[in-house]
């Protein structure tokens, strides 16, 4: 009989600590420090841009100062009401801008964000798939100012990075994933890491079921269910 | 450790980081044992909360508190109590960027909202601006004379706004007791929404006529907008006619707003209207080099000229590209050069040199409608040719970094007037033509894919 483990969710969600920097420590640095008002991070998928938003919403609320992260791929449905007064807030973390460029009153709305945030001296931290000129944005005022803060690429982590990452998040869950273990599931399950790292959190309900260590042959067993 | 705290770290494990970074943590909390109130920053999450969370936060503060738990209140507020009139919703704002700038607080002028930043000495002049700087100038330091009210156009990034903040700084740095304000035309809007929700209009009314300057920004952001129209135009009215000073930016000539209504355009016209084009290549390296004092960073003639030849649109993108710059070299603890320049600037300088030529934009446009190049180019002015034109000059708008005049000049030498008439028109037809609105997404595909 499989033993159900306790359902004890464990806090593993993005700080800088677990940020692995790979070629985006100039991006870490300048969203780690408090010189810049406006930084927009572009990428790819799986780069890290919700990472670093993420991990700053967290260092903020630290420090004891209200943020808000607004995933917008998800939001576009929603009323652009959900931006109001948002400016009061110390920081204000806008992801996948991309999802609502095009839509006039989306842009219309994030101008006036932008606008007010100035005024009130909220930080503010934009995400998207591409660099500020290549977005379909079609209110001028809207994106002049995207281009107008720092704007940073972010890259993809290399297989090494990856498996340093896989393996700090592994041991936060107090496992220990051995160099062949990671590199067995880099190879054959995915290289995506958000994937990776849910996966690793089932592996880890698992392997607590199962009673066992984490090895190749349970995680043979745990893809072929 | 509050009890909110502790809560949070709980909700933290239980909701997705999602959900828990976008509806939770912009929650404040003020606790007095009795009650736990909890801030919403807007009506949308408050509702949102309640909807989907706030069962669970219930449960998860009775788990932590040890018996006596609080009664969770949900409202919408800010940490700092904001007010319905638009004075005091003003103050309402978190102090920031711009504290040091609100010249006068605590005195009876009140915040002004003015950046100190942006005064005349750091605006830097050339052909493009020196008109309006002048017009600027004259304006602060004469406020009831001939140029009121101060209208000033242009495209967007090209100093409007900080000229704006130069008037109202220098105005407060010679009469310090004068009551200037600042505005964006939505904040306008909004504040006298809320007057009007909150029955404090006349407050609103009293706040705004009763101003010494009042310089408001972007007013194409007033089209449609008919209320605010109308309490506009009696402000304005009553500035003028008790001879205080009125400035106004948009982003194109009055006439050229739709939506505005014909007495407020014809009012702006009273006093002096004045443009800005965009800055010249030698204006930009004055810009750059400005810009880099002001950042403390050492900026060699050669990358200034460098990012000033490859950023023209706008001076947002110059000053990104800069800030961009020396970021890296700080970053990296290396000095500006080109060489660092260039990598900094890697990703930008792709994107651009993927961005189109007006060569290759007039010949898609020429091949699409099949006609030649040549025609585009000619002083023909049939609809069968102007047409294509104009749409083409959109294209050359929208998808290249070419100023107007350089796109006027491509096309057989036409004024940047032509050019800025020709994308209004696309722009408007585009809206009621639905033929050319697809010509137009279809040209765009062809060209940057």
């Amino acid at each position: 009989m499989i033993q159900l483990p306790l359902q004890v969710t464990l806090n593993d969600n993005a700080s800088f600590a677990n940020f692995v920097a790979g070629e985006n420590g100039e991006a870490l640095a300048a969203v780690q420090g408090d010189t810049q008002r406006v930084i927009y991070l572009w990428g790819t998928s799986a780069s890290g841009k919700t990472h670093l938003l993420q991990a700053s919403c967290r260092k903020a609320a630290e420090q004891g100062l209200q943020a808000a992260y607004l995933p917008l791929a998800q939001m576009s449905e929603l009323s652009t009401t959900v931006l109001d007064d948002l400016e009061q807030l110390a920081l204000i973390c806008l992801d996948d801008v991309q999802a609502v460029a095009g839509h006039a009153e989306w842009e219309r709305v994030l101008f006036h964000l932008y606008n007010r945030a100035r005024d009130s001296g909220a930080r503010l931290l934009v995400a998207a798939d591409t660099a500020p000129a290549a977005l379909p944005i079609t209110l001028p005022d809207l994106a002049s100012r995207l281009s107008w803060g720092l704007v940073l690429q972010l890259r993809p982590l290399q297989d090494a990075g990856k498996l340093t990452a896989l393996q700090q998040r592994a041991r936060n869950r107090g496992i220990e994933l051995p160099d062949e273990v990671g590199r067995f599931l880099l190879a054959r399950f995915t290289r995506d890491l958000p994937g990776l790292l849910e996966f690793l959190q089932r592996l880890d309900l698992a392997s607590l079921a199962a009673q066992r260590k984490l090895t190749i042959p349970l995680i043979r067993q745990l893809i072929n269910n | 450790m509050g009890l909110w705290e502790k809560c949070l770290g709980r909700l933290e494990g239980e909701l997705s980081p999602q959900q828990f970074n976008t509806w939770i943590r912009p929650l404040h909390a003020i606790e007095d044992g009795a009650s736990l109130r909890l801030l919403a920053p807007n009506r949308f999450v408050l509702d949102w909360v309640n909807e989907r969370f706030i069962e669970q936060i219930n449960a998860v503060v009775v788990q932590l508190a040890n018996g006596r738990a609080p009664r969770v209140q949900i409202e919408v507020g800010a940490k700092r109590q904001t007010a319905p009139a638009p004075s005091a919703a003003q103050q309402g704002l978190a102090p920031g960027a711009v504290t040091g700038a609100i010249h006068g607080a605590g005195r009876d002028s009140g915040p002004t909202w003015l950046n100190p930043e942006y005064t005349f000495d750091t605006f830097v002049a050339g052909k493009s601006n020196e008109l309006a700087r002048a017009a600027s100038l004259q304006a602060a330091q004469d406020v009831t004379g001939a140029y009121n009210p101060l209208f000033i156009y242009g495209g967007v990034g090209l100093g409007k706004t900080h000229l704006m903040h130069a008037i109202g700084n220098y105005i407060k740095q010679y009469r310090p007791a004068a009551r200037v304000v600042y505005l964006h035309s939505e904040r306008y809007v909004a504040d006298m929404v809320k007057a009007l929700q909150h029955n404090t209009i006349d407050d609103f009314k009293r706040y705004y006529r009763s101003v010494d300057a009042l310089l408001i920004d972007d007013i194409q952001f007033f089209a449609g907008k008919e209320r605010s129209q109308e309490e506009f135009f009696h402000t304005f009215n009553a500035l003028l006619e008790g001879q205080r000073q009125v400035v106004m930016t948009c982003d194109r000539y009055p006439k050229e707003v739709s939506g505005l209504e014909e007495r407020l355009i014809s009012r702006f016209g009273w006093g002096l209207t004045v443009v800005i084009e965009p800055p010249e290549l030698e204006t930009r390296v004055a810009i750059l080099m400005s810009k880099a004092e002001q950042a403390q960073a050492q900026l060699p003639d050669d990358v200034a000229f460098f990012i000033a030849k490859r950023f023209r649109a706008n001076i947002r993108e110059l000053e990104g590209a800069l800030r961009r710059v020396i970021a890296n070299a700080r970053f990296t603890h290396r000095p500006v050069s080109l060489d660092l320049t260039k990598e900094a600037l890697r990703d930008l300088l792709a994107l651009q040199d993927k961005l189109v030529s007006i060569e290759n934009i007039q010949k898609t446009v020429a091949d699409y409608y099949k006609m030649r190049v040549a025609d585009l180019n000619s002083p023909r002015r049939t609809r069968n040719v102007a047409r294509p034109r104009q749409v083409a000059m959109a294209l050359a708008k929208d998808l290249t970094h070419n100023s107007l005049p350089e796109i006027g000049r491509a096309f057989g030498g036409r004024d940047h007037t032509t050019v800025l008439h020709a994308c209004r028109k696309v722009c408007e037809l585009k809206e009621r033509d639905t033929r050319l609105a697809e010509e137009y997404s279809v040209l765009v595909r062809i060209l940057t894919s």
